[in-house]
């Protein structure tokens, strides 16, 4: 057990507009942490400045003891232990299945070609889709593009995994799918961060969830404390809204 | 496209392109003799002309022979529009001027002449049904003058008496067919080639004498290939004292228009002028072919490195590429060429190749519109490609060229196809710097024929031939390589 990432007062603005007004977080390994809060509160910014896909604008960020903001941080090998999966699969359209999940192993010298396609087929049949392998990311519905994504992002074999609102762009009848894949995930240890909606999967998967609104971190805890029992009268009131619906 | 590939059609391109650089240099290392680049108009009979195979002849050609032959000295004839092969020997890329120049002061300050070689005048000529009946009549009225030439500076010395406006031409044949269509009035040229023309079918007649009589000369730079002038200066003595110089002229004055342009009954059928001019109009095909095709392999590679740094998140390689395709966006493709052929040798004094010259005008200019097409393509590739690219630890480069390169280049191909068509029509404007691509090929033979309907029908139906073959061919190849 140890501190995988260690967010120190970080703030990020857009000219004037400041959306993240000094986070403060630290994750340990195996640990699973949902962040949950209102559209714009600052929680998806947070989680893209955790590979850098963000520029912070003070602040600092550690990811097993490296730090992000040093200059002389080299953050393509840092980005090869954080996986990453989008709200809109951001899946290769000019690949196959396969070669989405193979691209980056292969590309970056990690593995050979052999190796690759073995690891990949291996990926797909976890996340139920060794079918498809040869398929293009057109002929796949959308729950199945993000069980690819989420594939590809495991072939670089992360030590931490980040999802930034995995269901929000699906139809209802596939969310549950690709939770699925990611409370097995949850399951075998993976240190994971993960920004959604789903209130659902935050109360039996998370062992910590975060609140975020205005670009602070309002409220965090177990999820028996912070739904069970919010004290941050804005949690109260998103709380409120979104299970009583 | 895997990196090895890549690198095979680099290599093969700069093969290529330095086998023209090449053996456009060969001719000076293959003879013991000295040898000497010459230019001439394309289009000055009776002094200068193709005849019906192709070659080059002429009073100014058969002169030149002549004494090349006598005075043991071998050149290369670069022919090209009056005024660019004017200028081109005054910015040294050419190494002497053999185009029935009239000696006059002016040019007497930039250029040294040889001995006077053939005596001339100026003559005003009108459209064979034209009503004008002298100079007083000109008044108001537009003529015709071609660039450069002495006949233009005489007409421009009595304008203000007689005032009339001008407007210019860069060839003899299209002059001569404006006024004789009447839509200028008049034209001022030297009386031996105005002449000839006329027995060779052009619609005029000589409305006055001749005037401001004076010699043609063959010129080179001021104080430069001195030895050349002397050579000529000495030939020129032998075959006037042997009565050379005699049969060449009378060989040309005064020929009948079969002699030279092939007969009437081939001049009126389009399938006899095909057939006569069947290896020209091949050759000019080959020529625009050679320059499209390198034109755009350089273009592209060239246009693909400024589109990308103007997409890196780099201010200075931003700025560098916006300007760079700013400034070759705008030049129009003429101005290029002649600032690239004419303007740079002129202040660094080495020789650029017409080709080489033309060449690089097509990169730089074909270029910056690809350039322009590929920063557009790969912007409009979502966003979210590179930052998946990027979060599974590939570097920019990498992703750029994994993933966002080949799904932007998809998006391109339709330009891409246009802007080979367009360069395709481009070639034509090199004829200016004396390339003889196809455009360049019917006027030259126009030239020698009058026959400027059936030859231009006959060159846009080539073109438009080619044009059609050349979309199929990137259309197939889009199918075939474009795993869509």
């Amino acid at each position: 057990m140890g501190i995988k990432v260690k967010v120190t007062d970080l703030h990020k603005a857009y000219g004037d507009n400041e959306v993240l007004k000094g986070i403060n977080l630290e994750v340990q390994e195996n640990e699973v942490v949902v962040m949950i809060g209102p559209s714009g509160s600052g929680k998806s910014t947070f989680l893209r400045t955790l590979n850098k896909l963000e520029n912070p604008t003070t602040g600092s960020i550690a990811i097993d003891g490296i730090d992000l903001t040093a200059k002389e941080t080299n953050l393509n090998k840092v980005r090869e232990n954080i996986g990453m999966v989008f709200q809109h699969f951001n899946l290769f359209p000019h690949l196959t299945v396969l070669e989405n999940v193979t691209l980056a192993p292969v590309e970056l010298g990690k593995i050979s070609k052999e190796e690759a396609k073995t690891l990949g087929m291996q990926l797909l049949a976890q996340v139920g889709l060794a079918d498809k392998a040869d398929a293009k990311p057109t002929q796949l519905s959308g729950g199945q593009k993000q069980r690819v994504a989420i594939a590809r992002a495991l072939a670089m074999k992360p030590s931490i995994m980040l999802f930034d609102e995995p269901t929000s762009a699906l139809d209802p009848e596939m969310v549950g799918e690709v939770l699925k894949v990611m409370r097995d995930l949850a399951q075998e240890g993976m240190t994971m961060i993960v920004v959604t909606h789903e209130m659902g999967f935050a109360k039996q998967v998370a062992d910590r969830v975060v609140f975020f609104a205005d670009g602070y971190i309002r409220e965090e805890g177990t999820p028996e404390e912070v739904f069970g029992n919010p004290q941050d009268p804005r949690a109260k009131d998103f709380l409120n809204k979104v299970l009583n619906v | 496209m895997d990196k090895k590939a890549w690198i095979k059609y680099l290599m093969l391109t700069l093969t290529v392109v330095l086998g023209i650089i090449a053996t456009n240099t060969k001719f000076a290392a293959a003879s013991e003799e000295p040898h000497y680049v010459i230019t001439t108009d394309t289009t000055y009979p009776p002094f200068e002309l193709q005849d019906k195979n192709g070659k080059y002849v002429g009073i100014d050609i058969d002169i030149l022979k002549a004494i090349a032959k006598r005075e043991h000295f071998t050149f290369k004839l670069v022919p090209m529009s009056f005024n660019s092969g004017a200028q081109a020997v005054l910015s040294g890329q050419i190494d002497g001027i053999m185009a029935g120049m009239a000696i006059t002061p002016a040019r007497k300050l930039v250029y040294d002449f040889g001995t006077p070689y053939y005596k001339t005048g100026v003559i005003t000529a009108v459209a064979k049904n034209s009503s004008i009946k002298s100079l007083n009549d000109l008044r108001g009225k537009t003529v015709a003058l071609k660039t450069g030439t002495g006949a233009a500076a005489y007409a421009l010395t009595i304008q203000k008496k007689y005032g009339f406006k001008v407007t210019y031409f860069n060839d003899s044949n299209t002059m001569y067919n404006d006024v004789a269509l009447g839509n200028t009035v008049a034209t001022f040229e030297d009386e031996p080639v105005m002449k000839y023309a006329i027995q060779n079918g052009v619609k005029l007649k000589v409305l006055t004498k001749p005037a401001n009589s004076g010699y043609y000369g063959f010129g080179v730079k001021k104080g430069h290939n001195q030895a050349l002038i002397e050579k000529f200066n000495a030939g020129f003595a032998a075959i006037k004292k042997d009565g050379t110089y005699d049969k060449i002229v009378a060989k040309y004055i005064g020929a009948e228009e079969s002699t030279f342009a092939g007969s009437a009954k081939v001049n009126n059928s389009i399938w006899g002028l095909l057939n006569q001019n069947k290896s020209q109009f091949l050759a000019g095909i080959g020529q625009t072919l050679m320059l499209t095709i390198l034109g755009i392999i350089l273009a592209t590679i060239f246009g693909m490195v400024i589109g990308l740094l103007a997409i890196v998140p780099n201010k200075i390689s931003h700025g560098f590429a916006s300007t760079v395709i700013y400034i070759f966006r705008g030049l129009p493709l003429l101005v290029l060429a002649f600032f690239i052929y004419i303007g740079i040798p002129s202040l660094t004094g080495h020789k650029l190749s017409a080709l080489f010259s033309g060449l690089l005008t097509l990169t730089l200019n074909e270029g910056a519109y690809i350039a322009a097409f590929v920063a557009g393509g790969l912007k409009s590739v979502d966003n979210g490609q590179m930052e998946a690219a990027r979060s599974l630890g590939l570097s920019y480069w990498k992703a750029m060229r994994k993933v966002v390169l080949p799904q932007g280049v998809k998006l391109m191909v339709p330009s891409f196809i246009n802007q080979f068509i367009i360069t395709l029509k481009d070639t034509s404007i090199l004829s200016a710097i004396g390339i003889i691509e196809l455009t360049q090929t019917g006027t030259v033979i126009i030239s020698r024929n009058s026959q400027g309907f059936r030859i231009w029908f006959l060159v846009a139906m080539m073109y438009l031939i080619v044009i059609t073959l050349l979309t199929f061919l990137a259309k197939w190849a889009d199918k075939r390589f474009g795993n869509n």
